[in-house]
């Protein structure tokens, strides 16, 4: 299955899902025009990324996510619902929600999807300064 | 030809505590490059990190609520008039920042906004959590979040959401007025 690469805009975020790794990262700030259209290929990669996989396999999502307009935070739970599903079905899934300190709104927001998941390891991560 | 005393109009802005207004047609572009300067400008007004990205986040619902609702009159027959009737300001009211946006309505569209308001008005933080998680779960509308905007903009607000209705014509002018 091909890498999923998609470059950040202003208003969308970078993705990057690699099946081989089994890796999957979105970063950046999301507050699109038409936040269906926008996500609408990168839920068709989810569900066949997630189709294929054994029971058993383990999956790390890193979401280190500035800003989530309205739109975009259905969408999200939508995408943390699939994740949830497979995690019920047998699948190692983690989600390291990564936030930094100084943006409360993004650690509330984390706070709020994590209430909506039961079977998935969904870690808050305080992101500290990157020196590198 | 009719002039523009500009003068007076910044001056009316600046007492006002007005810092930045934008009116006209609401397109994406517009919605980015304006709220990319309303950071720059907090970012220089030396504003905590968490007080600008709730300013910008309270812009971002209303511009887009705005430009979403112009957008559903574009192919409407007599539809330019409310297209074009979008505003949205930022200003500073002593200790605070005000979010507010304004633009025509059709008088049908009133009712079922004002009561999703009205309802907003009542509740506590407690209580804008718990609506928050039932909307959530609610599909996308094709235009837009289905008023899961709104009850974000009252979970960052210091004060309730305030509302004004003019009536201009045989459409109604709102507005909304965000505290941060």
């Amino acid at each position: 299955m091909d890498k999923l690469v998609i470059e950040a805009t202003r208003s969308s975020p970078a993705l990057e899902f690699d099946a081989e790794t089994c890796r999957l990262s979105i970063k950046g700030e999301s507050y699109p025009e038409n936040a269906a259209a926008f996500y609408t290929p990168v839920f068709a990669w989810l569900k066949e990324f997630l189709a294929d996989l054994a029971s058993g396999a383990a999956v790390q999502v890193d979401l280190e996510i500035l800003y989530l307009n309205s739109s975009s935070t259905k969408v999200m739970l939508n995408f943390l619902d699939l994740l949830e599903h497979a995690a019920q079905s047998g699948v190692l899934v983690t989600i390291n929600w990564r936030y930094d300190p100084d943006n409360e709104a993004i650690l509330e927001c984390g706070q709020d999807f994590s209430e909506e998941l039961k079977t998935v390891m969904f870690n808050l991560v305080e992101q500290t300064e990157d020196l590198s | 030809m009719k002039d523009f005393d500009l003068v007076r109009l910044r001056d009316d802005l600046s007492k006002r505590g007005i810092l930045m207004v934008f009116s006209g047609p609401f397109s994406h572009c517009i919605v980015e490059e304006f709220g990319n300067a309303v950071r720059h400008y907090l970012e220089n007004a030396r504003l905590s990190r968490a007080a600008m990205m709730d300013v910008f986040a309270v812009y971002v619902e209303q511009a887009q609520n705005v430009g979403n609702y112009l957008r559903r009159w574009e192919s409407e027959p007599h539809g330019a008039r409310i297209i074009n009737s979008g505003i949205v300001i930022i200003a500073r009211d002593d200790e605070h920042y005000v979010i507010s946006s304004g633009n025509l309505l059709a008088p049908q569209d009133v009712g079922p906004l004002t009561a999703q308001l009205e309802q907003l008005r009542t509740l506590d933080k407690m209580g804008l959590k718990a609506l928050h998680k039932e909307k959530l779960r609610q599909p996308l509308t094709e235009w837009g979040s289905g008023g899961l905007g709104l009850i974000q903009m009252a979970r960052k607000a210091t004060a309730p959401l305030q509302y004004t209705l003019t009536a201009v014509d045989e459409w109604v002018f709102f507005t909304l007025r965000v505290v941060i």
